[in-house]
């Protein structure tokens, strides 16, 4: 496949390099742990709707966490 | 607590199965499923909203070793929009009304199998993504739209 507007050659050759790994290597590499201050300080939160959760994140949560809306 | 692992989302898909919870990865993590590199720190699961459904996931949960109080079950049977879980062997976002995405059953009749993992289509992610509309969305979302035209190319879907 070759680049095109829509994807540029980096991303291109990421796709396909990404497309070689099998399910499990992918997965092994995109998912990581870091601490996320105030997010990761509660075992458990629940939100009636999507608004009051997205209200508490950009209340509560440092903003270079990058959970506010644009 | 470590990263999620493929182990565990095989845990998540065997003991859903097990109970019948009616679900499907969605995400960054859903997007990685189908094939996107890059980096995410929790599973995000899509969950049909219903009482039935609710109480399946509850003895799923339970089964994947997530320790819920009867007040935090009850609450999830009554009906959340989102529900975060950081109190078991790996985080979990239980999403049931996400942004931009109808009803679960327009997901469930798009949605991708990824080796037995359900997935949304690229163009639900997608859509959540756009109509969350917070800033380490929109900063990624250029990259994902590229990986959709990719992924359809290559997958003739």
């Amino acid at each position: 496949m070759k680049p095109t507007p829509e994807i540029p050659a980096d991303w291109l050759a990421e796709f396909e390099a990404a497309s070689r790994r099998t399910l499990e290597q992918r997965m092994k590499y995109a998912f990581i742990h870091t601490y996320k201050p105030v997010m990761d300080d509660a075992k458990y939160r629940a939100f009636d709707t999507m608004a009051d959760y997205r209200k508490w994140c950009e209340e509560n949560l440092p903003s270079w966490l990058g959970y506010g809306r644009v | 607590m470590a990263a999620f692992e493929y182990r565990q989302a095989e845990e998540i898909r065997d003991a859903f199965a097990r109970n019948g919870v009616r679900y499907l990865f969605i995400g960054k993590s859903g997007a990685i499923l189908l094939g996107f590199p890059d980096t995410t720190q929790d599973a995000d699961l899509f969950i049909e909203k219903s009482p039935n459904n609710a109480r399946s996931l509850i003895s799923s949960l339970g089964e994947l070793g997530f320790k819920l109080t009867e007040a935090q079950a009850r609450e999830i049977e009554r009906g959340k929009d989102f529900v975060q879980l950081k109190d078991g062997p790996f985080d979990l976002d239980l999403v049931f009304a996400p942004d931009g995405i109808e009803r679960f059953e327009d997901a469930w009749r798009r949605h991708v199998n990824v080796e037995g993992f359900p997935v949304c289509h690229p163009d639900d992610i997608i859509a959540s993504k756009i109509s969350a509309n917070r800033a380490k969305d929109r900063e990624g979302l250029p990259r994902l739209q590229a990986f959709r035209e990719y992924w359809l190319k290559n997958r003739g879907t």
